[in-house]
């Protein structure tokens, strides 16, 4: 279905209407959660790994210790100054550090007041850092020639992924990534799934699973990837300084567990078919449990970044 | 209401050596004031020296003033900053007595705590 045809089914509440900032939004009738980066991270927070009793976070798992804080960004860069959000001054801004392999991730913990579909929005931009004299970004893998329109930076920039952590008895992760190169640097440009659910701490505690610390959290082994839809080329826009915001809805129904669709800009995809991988055992604890996360993880030594202009989380029940 | 974020920038981090902070957006906060925790000096007569930088983009750092923090015991030490523009990170080095640097170690948790 193009997106034409999807808004034409849909109805357009008045009351949206009346609010500029929502109106670029699509939500569905129960608004969870309107964030607006203007006004503070609104719950978004580092996630870090589960520690023991006595507060010692030695015990945190290695790869799930250094998922750095997000911040509240201008949109601030060398050649032009502050660039600003889509909205006033400020988007949360996901960093990762100038080291391949590496991820930040900001999460957002909600619970489940019903069951049914539940919707993430956001305008985004994504970035690689600008090349300096003291991050050697220009020297590092994935740097290319300048050709006066594509910029090297383009192919430092790795992936980024909107995924959720929910628990209705079953433990599931719903989750889409942007894979824009590969571990190798080579643009891919390709929406992909994980047909495995994430290792947690619990199975590093039982002895099941130990990650190096650039490990990839949400699913370790680049062949537990599966690409749906064909590639999209988003506009990263040349160089490393412009912000450009892009538009991202995704559909979930938590009544089957499952994926239902994914609108990037003009593009939708279907992702009723897109498996979603479960836990086996059960976790205590979680009873409703609701999270979203966002993550940008580097594949080269070359700070990358995730913009949120703001999040719209929006429900049927 | 005014705005308020605290960030850990470290955590339980092992430092050696000459070390920087990751770079740490700031331009919407009025006040920040660092706070580190020492869990833990290794070697002999280690000391961890610290300056705070400030920058036009998150590129380009240079101290932000004469103040430099050096600390040798373990313990929670904290200091404020004042007008430092859109970024702030911190620089420093762990450093023991003489020339021998193998095993000079200083564990820490870095907190930088902002008020709009």
């Amino acid at each position: 279905m193009t997106k034409d045809a999807l808004a034409e089914q849909r109805p357009r509440p008045a009351a949206r209407w009346a609010d500029p900032k929502l109106s670029r939004f699509d939500p569905l009738e129960r608004i969870l959660v309107f964030d607006d980066f203007n006004s503070g991270t609104h719950g978004w927070v580092e996630l870090l790994g589960n520690y023991d009793g006595r507060s010692d976070l030695d015990t945190v798992d290695d790869h799930m210790r250094d998922f750095r804080p997000p911040q509240l960004s201008s949109c601030t860069f060398f050649d032009v100054g502050t660039h600003g959000a889509m909205s006033g001054t400020y988007a949360l801004k996901v960093a990762t550090r100038p080291e391949a392999g590496h991820t930040a991730v900001a999460i957002r913990r909600l619970t489940m007041a019903g069951r049914g579909r539940v919707q993430f929005e956001t305008c985004f931009a994504y970035k690689s850092e600008a090349a300096s004299q003291e991050n050697q970004a220009a020297r590092q893998a994935g740097a290319g020639q300048w050709d006066g329109n594509t910029h090297p930076s383009e192919t430092q920039f790795g992936a980024f992924t909107v995924a959720t952590d929910i628990c209705d008895g079953v433990r599931y992760h719903c989750v889409a990534r942007y894979l824009n190169t590969d571990v190798n640097n080579s643009l891919r440009q390709q929406w992909v799934y994980p047909v495995v659910p994430e290792p947690t701490p619990r199975e590093h505690f039982q002895g099941k699973v130990k990650l190096p610390r650039t490990a990839d959290f949400t699913a370790p082994d680049p062949n537990d990837w599966r690409p749906f839809g064909s590639p999209q080329e988003l506009c990263y826009n040349e160089v490393p300084t412009k912000v450009n915001w892009h538009y991202l809805r995704w559909l979930i129904d938590t009544r089957t567990r499952s994926n239902v669709e994914l609108q990037v800009n003009d593009r939708l995809f279907d992702m009723r078919d897109v498996p979603v991988p479960a836990y086996h055992e059960a976790y205590g604890s979680l009873q409703n449990l609701l999270n979203f996360y966002v993550s940008v993880r580097t594949h080269t030594n070359v700070r990358n970044f995730l913009f949120l202009d703001s999040v719209v989380i929006s429900v049927d029940w | 209401m005014r705005q308020s974020l605290s960030v850990v920038l470290e955590r339980n981090t092992l430092l050696t050596g000459e070390f920087a902070t990751e770079p740490y957006e700031v331009a919407w906060a009025r006040e920040a004031r660092w706070f580190v925790r020492l869990l833990e000096f290794r070697g002999t007569q280690t000391r961890l020296e610290a300056t705070t930088q400030i920058s036009p983009d998150g590129l380009q750092w240079c101290d932000l003033d004469d103040c430099k923090v050096s600390l040798r015991d373990p313990g929670l030490v904290s200091w404020v900053v004042r007008e430092f523009g859109g970024w702030l990170r911190l620089k420093g080095v762990v450093a023991g007595d003489g020339e021998a640097r193998e095993g000079v170690a200083a564990k820490v948790l870095i907190y930088l705590v902002l008020k709009g």
